[in-house]
This record gives C-alpha cells, structure tokens and sequence, in this order.
C-alpha cells in the first residue's frame, strides 16, 4: 500500500519537498503558530495517516457544516481527501441509514480513542430526547456514545458551544450545550457560525500538534478568540474619535464610522472577524455597514434587541433599557424629595420655629 | 448693648476626621466624573464630521477619564475601609451595620420621624444616624459591585494587574454584553443616592440645625448639652 | 411485504426519516418525518421585530438569506415600508446568489452521488473522458493528464483504505448506470464544484458582510454606496461583484447545465418514476418594481392543480382560506383541536410529543409521528420548488423559461410530461439556475445604472423608530426559497412580536399527512418506487433528493 501520510499523498500528487513545505508554513500559520514550529508541523504530515473524524449533527441549522466548506486555505476538497478521514457527516457523505450508522460504529470500534469528534448542534435534554433523534436514538444517547472514545472534542459554533438560539428564552426544548453534558474538556468554537478558517485552523492545530490550542477560561482558543471584535476593528479609530453613524445610510455610515450607537456589540464580542474576517478575508459584518451581532458570545440571542447599544433588561419589555427604568426613578425621586420638601414645611413648621426661637438672639438697645 | 442667651447649650464634637473628610469630597467626585463619563460611554453624542479620526480623540479621553475616576475611586474607598478599622468611633465600619435591638429601633424611628414625619420631634444622633448608615453601607456594596464590573470589563483592555484580578467577573455575569448592562444600570443608583443624599443633608441641617453641611467640610458637629447627657 | 427505514437520511440538511413499505420490489406506502425541533416560533415571541430577520435566518445555514429575506419582509408588509430600488436590487443579488450556490451544491454535492459511482470512476479512460468532456462544453480542464491526475487522486484515496464520506456508498449497484468516463467527469466536476461553490457567496460578504448567515435590515439593506470612500461599497466592491457573476455563468453554463443533461440521458427511464403530487405552489420572487407588484416578478406567482398548464390560479398569502397548516399527524397541540386547520396568522405551536420513547425502532404512523405541520393550499397538498417555479413560469407563457425548458427537453427527446419526476425536478432546478445567473447580470447593471443616475439611497427611515408604529399590525413576507414557496407571517402587537409562523418549502413538501390523509409530496413521490435492494436504498435517495430536502428549515 502506498504511503498513506500527507506527505505521501502530496508526493504522489507530484508536489516537490518545498510545495509540502510551504503547506506546513501555511498550516502553522493558520494555527497561529511561530515560523519555528514549521518543522513540527512537516514532521507530523509526514508520518501520520489521515486521522479518523467523526462529525455529529444535532440540533443545528448545518451552517457550521456550510462555513467549513467555505474555507479557503487549506481548501476543503484538500482537508477531505488529503488531511482527514471524515468518516461520517450527515450532510456530505454517500451513505444513508443504516449504511452510514455502520460508518459510525467502525470508526468508534476500530480507532476507539484515537478519532477526532466534531459536534454541531446542541442537545435537547428534557423530554427523553425526543426533540432530536436520528436513527430512533436520542442526541444525548448519541454524543454520550461517541465522546467515551474520543480522542478530542470540538464544539462546532454557537450550537454545541453555548446553546445558540434554540437555547433562546425560553429555551423551548431544554437545548443544552455540550460542554454542560460530557465531563471531559470540549474546545469550544464559538460563532453563528465560526469562521470557515478558523474551523480548518483549530482541526489543523488538533492533528499537526496532537493536542488541544492554547485554551480560555470557556474552552476558546485564544489564538482566535482572545481578542474582541472592537479590537480589531478598522473602524475603531472612529470609535476613539467619538465619530458614530446615527442611524442607517446616513452621511456618517457612508463614510464608515463607528457603528457603536447602532448597536454594534464589537465591543463585548471575542472573534477573529476583524483580522481573519470572512469567505477568504473579503469582508465582515462591521465593513459591510451592519453591526457586529456578537454571533460568538454565550447568549447573544437575549442580548437584544439589536440596534440600540444596551440589551433590554430581562422581564421588561424590549423597550425597557437600564436607562429609561432610571430616568422614570429619578424624575420620580426628585419628585418624591420635593413633595417631602413641602410637607417638612407644613409638618414641622413648629419644630423648625422652636429651634429658631431657642438660638442665639441677639438684641440691640441703642 | 447687651447680649441675651436664650438657647439651650450645645457642645461642639470632633466627628469627621482629616481622612474621613477627604475620603468623602474624593469619593463625591471621582463619582460624579464615573457617573457623567459613564453616561457618556453609554449615550455618545453624535458629532457632526467635520473633523476626522485623526484629528480628535474625545470619546477615548472620555473613556480614559472613566478609568482613571475608576482608580481613584477605588483606591479612595479602600483607603476609607482601613480608616474604618483604626478610625475614631464615628469612622468605624461597624457603625454602618445595624446590630443591636436599639440600633434596629433606631432605625424604624428615623423612618417615622425624618422620612414620613409622623413624629414631629427631631431625633438628634451624633455620627450617622442608622437610616443614613444603611443608605451608605448599600453604597459602598454598590460601589464594589461598580468596581467589580468595571475593572472586570476593565481587563479586557487593560494590561495592568489590578484589572486582571478582576477577570472572572465577566463569566460570572454571562459575558462583557452581559457586564455592561449590569455596570450601566447600577450607574442609576449612584444618581437616585446622590439626588437623596444631598437632600437629606440638607434637609437635617435645616430641621435640626446642627451645622450637618458644614460637618463634612470641618469635621465639627454640634450636640445639645441635655440630649448628649441623655445618651452616654 | 418489507419495512424499510432510512434514517438518517443523509446529503441533506436536518433530520429526516423515511419509512417505507415495499412490496414485490415496489414502494407501497411511505412515510416522512422529521425528527428534530427547536422551537423558532415560540421563541420569537415578545421580540423586536426588527431582529426577527437574525433569529429566522438561523433556521437554516444551507438557504441561510431567505428566512431573513422573508422575515424582514413580513415586518416591511406590516408597516407598510417601502425599500429603495437600490435596496431591491441588492436583494435581489443576494437571492440569486444564494439561489446558483445552493443549487450546484445540491446537484454535485448533494444529489450526484445518487447517479454517479466514485469507484467506478477509476476504470474510467482519462483521454475517453477528456473527449466527452469536450464534446459537451468548453470548459478549460478538459485534457487527458487533468483527468488522469484526478483519478490517481480518487485511486489514492481509495487504496488508502480510509473512504471517508464515500465510505460504505452504494458503489456497484446495478441502479448506476453512467459509463466509466462520464463517472469521472463527474467526480472531477465535484471537487471543482467544491472548491468553487465558496467564491459566489462572498457577495453575500461584500453586501451583508459574512456567509453564512449575511445580515439583513427592516427598511433596505445594512451597506451604503458611496463612490468616493473606501469604508462603502464603492467601485473595486461592486467590480468584485461583477466578477464573481462573471464566473458564476461560466460555471453554470459549461459545468453545471452540459454534466446535467449528459447524466440525465442516461436515466431517463427517471422522468417516468417520482412524480408523486400533480399540484404546484408558487407564491414568486425577484421583485423587479418592488414587492407589491406582483406582476413584476422574475418568478412569477400562481398555482397549478392536477398538472393541468393551461391555467394559473392566483395565490394570496392573506387570505384566511387559503394557506393553512393541519397537525392531525405531527407532534403539536391546537387550542381548537388537532383536526382543524390554522392560517398561519392564527397559527400556534405548542409541542405535544405522542411517540414512541426513544431509542425505537418504528414510528407509530397512524397517529402523530412527524414534528412538521402539514401546509395545505385551499386544502390541496401542494409541491414546491423549482418544477413548480418553472411550471407556473411556463403556464404563465413566460418566455425565458420557456425557451430554455424546451431547449433542455429537446436536447433529451423527451416531452413536457417527462418533467412530472425525480428527473424532472432535478433538471429544473439546473434551469432556473441558468436563468437566475443571467438575471444577476441584469440586476448587477441595473444597479451601476442607478448609482450613476446619482440615486445611492439604500434604506428608508420611515417606520425604523417602534414609536411610529401602530399598536397592532399583521404582515406576511413571501419568497421563493431554493427548495420553493416561503412565507413568514407575523403579528404586531405593542411594538412586539405577538406572533411568529413559518411556513417553509420543506415544509409543504416533507409533511405528513393531513386531516384527510392526504398525502404530501415525499410520500405521494415514493409511491410505485422500485427498489432493487431493499437493504440499499438508493432509489429513495434519489427521489427524496431530487427535493433537496432541508429539514431544520422544514421544523425550525
Ligand atoms: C460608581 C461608579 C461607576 C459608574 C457610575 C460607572 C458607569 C459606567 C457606565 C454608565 C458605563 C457605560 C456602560 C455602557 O453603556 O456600556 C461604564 C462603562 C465602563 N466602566 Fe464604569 N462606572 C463606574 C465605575 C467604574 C470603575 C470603578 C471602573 C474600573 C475601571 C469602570 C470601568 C468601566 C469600563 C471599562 C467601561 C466600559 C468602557 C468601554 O468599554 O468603553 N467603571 N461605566
Ligand atoms: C456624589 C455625591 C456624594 C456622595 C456619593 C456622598 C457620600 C457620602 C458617604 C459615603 C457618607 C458617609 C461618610 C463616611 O462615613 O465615611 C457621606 C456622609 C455625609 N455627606 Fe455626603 N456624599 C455626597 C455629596 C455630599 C454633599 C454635596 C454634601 C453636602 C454638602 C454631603 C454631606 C455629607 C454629610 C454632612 C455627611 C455626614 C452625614 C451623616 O452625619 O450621616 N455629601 N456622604
Ligand atoms: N425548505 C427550506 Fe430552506 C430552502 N430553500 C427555506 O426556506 O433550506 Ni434550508
Ligand atoms: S451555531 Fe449558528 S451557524 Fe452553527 S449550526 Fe448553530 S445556528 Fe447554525
Ligand atoms: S464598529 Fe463596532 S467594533 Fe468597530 S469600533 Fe465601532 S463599536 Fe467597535
Ligand atoms: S456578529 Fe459574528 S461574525 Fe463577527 S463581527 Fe460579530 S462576531
Ligand atoms: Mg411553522
């Protein structure tokens, strides 16, 4: 049989040592990785096979499957043919039913401990599970299986992450994230969905370097969540400027100012969109003119509403702000202090007399 | 000419120390600097663009401003809760909680005599009286929580220690969006504390006429003669 | 009499599970579900109706823009906003963007592997294949050495022992039928479609800034023009744009539209199998005069009932008569009883699971066993889609449709009625996308005609501000969805969302029964089905397919 590692295949595909080379350099630096480490990575393609990849698809709307096809480098023809084994994807593989359950259990009984698990999607857990089934089996039953022989864990988006929007309020089917249900460590990819390249970035990461990105308190890792989108962003001297669009399409957006008074939640949003940006570094949401949703943070969904700076406070209405709750209380307060004012006045009016009449007096015969 | 004395006779009392005083016109400061530049971090106004990035930097001072108020404020209140261990009676932290069955009596009759005015008699106390020490004691658990979520958000954009100490807060509450929400509205009991603060001091110097105001720029009080025999 | 059940049904979105009852080889009865929910329109409840758009855009991530196209105008109806043409425009870009994606994603990607065998591939002859390559259009890498390093790729892959997504394929069932060479073809054109298929989309970046998942706005569109900045779309953002249509038509015109006809003239015994329903939903799309003139559109509106072309019915998306969704067998609880139909205006969704605890083995299909509703149209089960765009657009005696549908028909020998099928809807759908890539170009000129007339204008104010509004409003924002007839209706109600439907293609189209038992479109389209191996079940893969199946859209 043929050598089966990168290296071999990209031989075989006529490639010289120094196209394979300039790969890893690639690699490394989608990793975040210093020029150093290039020989890591080369050495690495070389000698592995192509690592197993199971990728489990729960509650989700397949945009995370969708932004991985989207990457650009490596491109993702490359990733499925040369760099991993996908041994089993509800959205792109040939078989179905009971021929693509098959796919699942060989891989989990012939690379038990040795395969890379991908998750999109969060899990349903009231109910028994029957707002996700596949194959008649619950989600829950499903991951629970596959992470026991999991080498590692990626949390695809904002779903497996943290619960995306079907853990909205109020969170009709109990969506879960699946850090919350393994006890083991999950590296969480957070977005709606992640970066296409950043996808590809953390896989590379897991299989040249054989363990997990430098990681956050929240399981991110920090090569591409470690910085806000507002820190990033080319708009942010803008910001610093106090030069900000008021409202859509006027003379301030089309001279693409800081979009903060719109409601632009850069500022407390972690991803890489401001450097990496999106589809092969072409735009993301801020150039494009729409504020950043903070699509990547954990309960984003009831930060909103959208277009003004503050979410809305919990159980007040969508209108409700933090500072309209506090101008009605300060009105209401002044009021209140002014009225007691008055009833000082009328209430102890004797009092104040008295301590009148019993201070110094000072008279004056002349 | 001559000189009739018809009032009762007052002692004058040493209540505000030097750091007492200072802590607080600092604290009433660098408050009012947090609550404006807050307010404006929140609600930027929008200027016409006549000038360009490059030429102004108005939203970031008002943002440094923020965190320097912050610090000072910070360190401000720290310095208060150590003159609160080794202060005078009157600086103790211990008077800002109501403990004893009096001090909770006291309490209720501050309420009926100076907020509703059922009794019209004025009830004269010589540090803080238990209302007004609750109210502070709610300030200073807000002022923590203020400076919790503010540095909190702070670490994210600041390399200096005392932020970073902060950084689990942001979890905590859910997020940076999460944080400012809370950081921002918090910012209203600030306002609500001051408007009645200033009010009730005013209010007490007024009633009582015992020189409150002028206790905090001084540090001297006056006490009638009978009523201080009363207590001790 | 055999059960068979796929599930999961793969190459395609969500969870959807088939059970089917096969008799002497033949499919007998059949039975859709969708097996996963998430609960969209309850948790859209109380909302900001301006951010309706984010929240239902994230049905899907495959047709991500539409649910946000429909939702923003559901809320634009409500409160009678009206969108600058420059924002018309823009739409309109974005829809045919996403439209030509989605499309040759689902023929190479999706809808391929059930016509093409990956292994046969490998006995193919490089030069044979680059003679029928030429022979069907000029596409530029067509020469033997292409071929032959493609096929030392697949040989590769396949002799490394790891498969991968084409792990455990039906390879070698007698259903291929495509010679060795076509098989290659195939195979290169799918890792071409694949490394292409993410160049188009980013004209969703450059105008909504991301794909998946572009943003959206109630009132226009989130980018500004402005010629003479660099922060706005200006000339080099609109020439990527041109030049990414550019290679879009190259695209469809000589890989996409020459690789459909060559596969389909060797099944054409499959314009005979899968028509399943003779009913067509249409409600259109591509607005070229605003959505209120109908009669403007690219796409236009109307329905077709039993397959009869010489008469369009007109379809209103408010009329309580009309559109309905039933829950007799799906997985909810009506406040006035499951048997009677909802418009979606009134719609409710309120879960009320009655199946078998999981894990199980079989549905119990004679009660409720699906979480999707049942749509129905004046209560006819209705097929959506491209066959049902391209029919109503054909009856409607539009000319561009039926130019290239008689050109395709030719060009296979076959007659009108041969696009009642599986192949059918799959050849529809390559000849909207031919028609659809062109009209980009058209909407593309349209726009720098108006920017140079001087009109920049993307957004109207009017309505933005939620004082504004009235205390109640209902409106309903319709599409055509790559997968077909979309349709959000929503209710005002103190400047909050009182209430929340959707009513999605897959919807119509993967449902299960009704009141009546009338069958939707899967199930209706796998009757009289062979089935060669029942333990392999490649043909229902290729009539359900020929659907492009998006659950999590169909549920949401
Ligand atoms: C009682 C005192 C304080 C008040 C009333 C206050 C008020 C505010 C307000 C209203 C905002 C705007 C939040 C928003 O709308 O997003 C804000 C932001 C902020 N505050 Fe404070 N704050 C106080 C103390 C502090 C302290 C002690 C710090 C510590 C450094 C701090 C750090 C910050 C930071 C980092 C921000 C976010 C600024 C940005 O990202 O541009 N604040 N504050
Ligand atoms: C932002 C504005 C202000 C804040 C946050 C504030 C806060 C405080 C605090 C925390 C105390 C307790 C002092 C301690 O025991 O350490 C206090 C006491 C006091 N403050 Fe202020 N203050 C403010 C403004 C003022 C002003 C404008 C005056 C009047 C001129 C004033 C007069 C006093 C007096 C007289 C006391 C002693 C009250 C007592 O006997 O209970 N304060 N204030
Ligand atoms: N069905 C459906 Fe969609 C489409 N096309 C939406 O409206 O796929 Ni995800
Ligand atoms: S995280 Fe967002 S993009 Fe990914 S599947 Fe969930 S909803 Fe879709
Ligand atoms: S546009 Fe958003 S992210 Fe960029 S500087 Fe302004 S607030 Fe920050
Ligand atoms: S909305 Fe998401 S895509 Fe980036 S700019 Fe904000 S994190
Ligand atoms: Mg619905």
């Amino acid at each position: 049989m043929t050598d089966p590692s990168i290296w071999g295949i990209m031989a075989q595909k006529g490639y010289s040592r120094r196209d394979f080379l300039q790969f890893c350099t690639y690699a490394a630096a989608l990793s975040g990785l210093q020029s150093n480490a290039v020989a890591e990575v080369a050495q690495q393609f070389t000698t592995k096979p192509r690592p197993p990849v199971v990728w489990l698809h729960f509650q989700e709307c397949t945009c995370c499957s969708e932004s991985f096809i989207r990457a650009s480098h490596p491109i993702v023809a490359d990733v499925l043919l040369d760099t991993l084994s996908l041994d089993y994807t509800e959205t792109l593989q040939a078989a179905a039913g009971h021929q693509a359950e098959a796919c699942l259990h060989e891989t989990m009984r012939d690379h038990h401990g040795d395969y890379i698990l991908l998750v999109e999607g969060s899990v349903p857990m009231s109910a028994d599970g029957v707002y996700c089934t596949i194959g008649g089996r619950s989600a829950e039953d499903i991951l629970k299986e596959a992470a026991e022989g999991a080498a590692a864990i990626v949390a695809w988006g904002s779903c497996a992450s943290n619960g995306c929007i079907q853990a909205a309020r109020p969170n009709p089917t109990n969506a879960t994230p699946i850090h919350k249900i393994l006890n083991r460590p999950v590296i969480n990819v957070p977005g709606c969905p992640p970066i296409a390249d950043v996808m590809t970035g953390v896989v590379t990461h897991l299989l040249v370097y054989g363990r997990a990105p430098e990681l956050d308190s929240r399981g991110r890792p920090r090569s591409f969540y470690g910085r806000r989108v507002h820190d990033t962003c080319y708009r942010r001297p803008y910001y610093d400027a106090g030069l900000f669009v008021a409202s859509w399409d006027d003379e301030n957006a089309r001279r693409g100012y800081c979009l903060y008074k719109m409601g632009c939640r850069g500022p407390v949003t972690y991803n890489a969109c401001g450097v990496t940006k999106w589809n092969e570094g072409t735009s993301f949401p801020i150039q494009s003119g729409h504020g950043c949703i903070g699509c990547s943070e954990a309960g984003f969904w009831d930060n909103g509403p959208f277009y003004q700076h503050l979410a809305a406070f919990p159980g007040f209405g969508i209108e409700a702000t933090a500072d309209k709750v506090g101008t009605v209380a300060t009105v209401a307060t002044a009021g209140a202090l002014g009225a007691h004012a008055v009833w000082t006045n009328v209430r102890k009016h004797k009092a104040i007399k008295a301590t009148i009449d019993e201070s110094v007096n000072v008279t004056s015969d002349s | 000419m001559s000189i009739t004395l018809t009032s009762p006779s007052y002692k004058r009392i040493y209540v505000w120390e030097i750091p007492v005083r200072l802590f607080h016109w600092l604290n009433a400061a660098s408050l009012i600097v947090l609550m404006a530049t807050g307010y404006l971090i929140g609600h930027p106004a929008t200027l016409s663009h006549s000038a360009e990035a490059y030429q102004q930097y108005w939203f970031g001072n008002v943002r440094f401003i923020h965190f320097v108020a912050g610090y000072v404020f910070m360190l401000n209140l720290l310095i208060r809760f150590y003159w609160g261990l080794v202060g005078n009676r009157y600086a103790r932290l211990r008077t800002f909680f109501p403990k004893t069955k009096a001090e909770i009596r006291e309490l209720w009759e501050v309420l009926r005599v100076d907020i509703f005015e059922f009794d019209r008699t004025a009830h004269p106390t010589v540090g803080h009286n238990q209302l007004a020490s609750l109210s502070y004691l709610i300030l200073f658990v807000f002022s923590v929580f203020q400076i919790a979520t503010g540095f909190g958000l702070y670490a994210a954009m600041s390399d200096g220690w005392v932020a970073s100490l902060f950084g689990w807060v942001v979890p905590v509450l859910g997020g940076d969006g999460a944080t400012r929400v809370w950081h921002h509205g918090a910012m209203w009991f600030f306002v609500l504390f001051t408007l009645v603060h200033i009010y009730i001091v005013a209010y007490h110097d007024y009633v009582e006429g015992r020189g409150t105001t002028s206790s905090m720029v001084g540090g001297w009080k006056f006490e009638r003669e009978d009523v201080l025999d009363r207590k001790d | 009499m055999a059960r068979i059940v796929v599930d999961p049904v793969t190459r395609i979105e969500g969870h959807l599970r088939i059970e089917a009852t096969v008799e002497n080889g033949v499919i007998t009865d059949a039975y859709s579900a969708g097996t996963m929910v998430r609960g969209f329109e309850i948790i859209l409840r109380g909302r900001d109706p301006r951010d309706a758009w984010a929240f239902a855009e994230r049905a899907c991530g495959v047709c991500t823009t539409v649910h946000a196209l429909a939702s923003v105008r559901s809320v634009e109806d409500a409160l009678d906003i009206h969108i600058p043409p420059n924002a018309e425009l823009i739409r309109n870009l974005m829809y045919c963007t996403q439209m030509v994606q989605d499309h040759v994603v689902h023929f190479y990607h999706l809808h391929a592997l059930d016509w093409v065998d990956v292994v046969n591939a490998l006995s193919a002859d490089p030069t044979e294949t680059s003679a029928l390559a030429k022979s069907i259009s000029r596409w530029p890498k067509t020469s033997p050495q292409y071929f032959a390093d493609v096929q030392n790729r697949i040989k590769r892959f396949v002799e490394s022992g790891q498969l991968g997504i084409f792990k455990n394929g039906y390879w070698g069932h007698p259903q291929y039928k495509l010679p060795p060479a076509a098989n290659l073809m195939a195979v290169a054109h799918y890792l071409e479609a694949l490394e292409w298929q993410k160049e188009l989309v980013k004209i969703h970046a450059i105008f909504g800034g991301k794909n998946p998942h572009p943003n959206y706005l109630v009132g226009g569109v989130p980018c500004s023009i402005n010629l003479d900045e660099v922060n706005a779309i200006n000339t080099e953002r609109l020439n990527h744009v041109g030049y990414l249509i550019k290679g879009a038509i190259d695209i469809v015109e000589q890989m996409y539209l020459p690789d459909l006809l060559a596969i389909a003239s060797y099944y054409k015994d499959w314009a005979a199998i899968g028509g399943g329903l003779s009913n067509y939903l249409v409600y259109g799309d591509l607005p070229m005069n605003g959505v209120r003139d109908v009669d403007q559109f690219k796409f236009p509106r109307g329905a077709i009932l039993d397959r009869n072309l010489n008469e369009v019915h007109e379809v209103n998306g408010r009329d309580e008569g009309e559109i309905k969704e039933y829950i007799s067998h799906s997985w909810y609880r009506y406040s006035v009883g499951d048997d009677t139909g909802l418009h979606p205006f009134d719609g409710e969704t309120e879960f009320n699971y009655t199946g078998p605890k999981p894990p199980y083995e079989h549905l119990n299909v004679d009660e409720k066993y699906s979480w999707l509703k049942t749509p129905r149209w004046k209560d006819h089960p209705m097929e959506v889609g491209p066959l049902a765009r391209m029919l109503v657009a054909y009856a409607h005696g539009r000319d561009d449709v039926k130019e290239v549908v008689h050109e395709a028909l030719g060009h296979l020998g076959v007659g009108v009625e041969a696009l009642f099928s599986t192949l059918g809807r799959t050849a529809a759908r390559g000849l909207e996308t031919r028609l659809a890539v062109h009209w980009m170009k058209e909407f593309y000129d349209d726009l720098i005609t108006h920017i140079k007339s001087g009109d920049t204008r993307t957004f109207t104010q009017d309505m933005w501000e939620p004082e504004t509004w009235p205390d109640v409003a209902e409106g309903v924002g319709m599409s055509e969805a790559p997968r077909g007839a979309l349709a959000h209706w929503i209710r005002i109600k103190d400047r909050k969302i009182d209430n929340y439907q959707l009513v999605v293609p897959t919807t119509w189209n993967a449902s299960p029964r009704d009141a009546n038992g009338q069958r939707s479109a899967y199930e209706s389209s796998l009757l009289g089905t062979p089935v060669a191996h029942i333990d392999q079940p490649l043909e229902i893969l290729r009539t359900i397919h020929s659907f492009d199946p998006c659950l999590a859209c169909a549920v949401h």
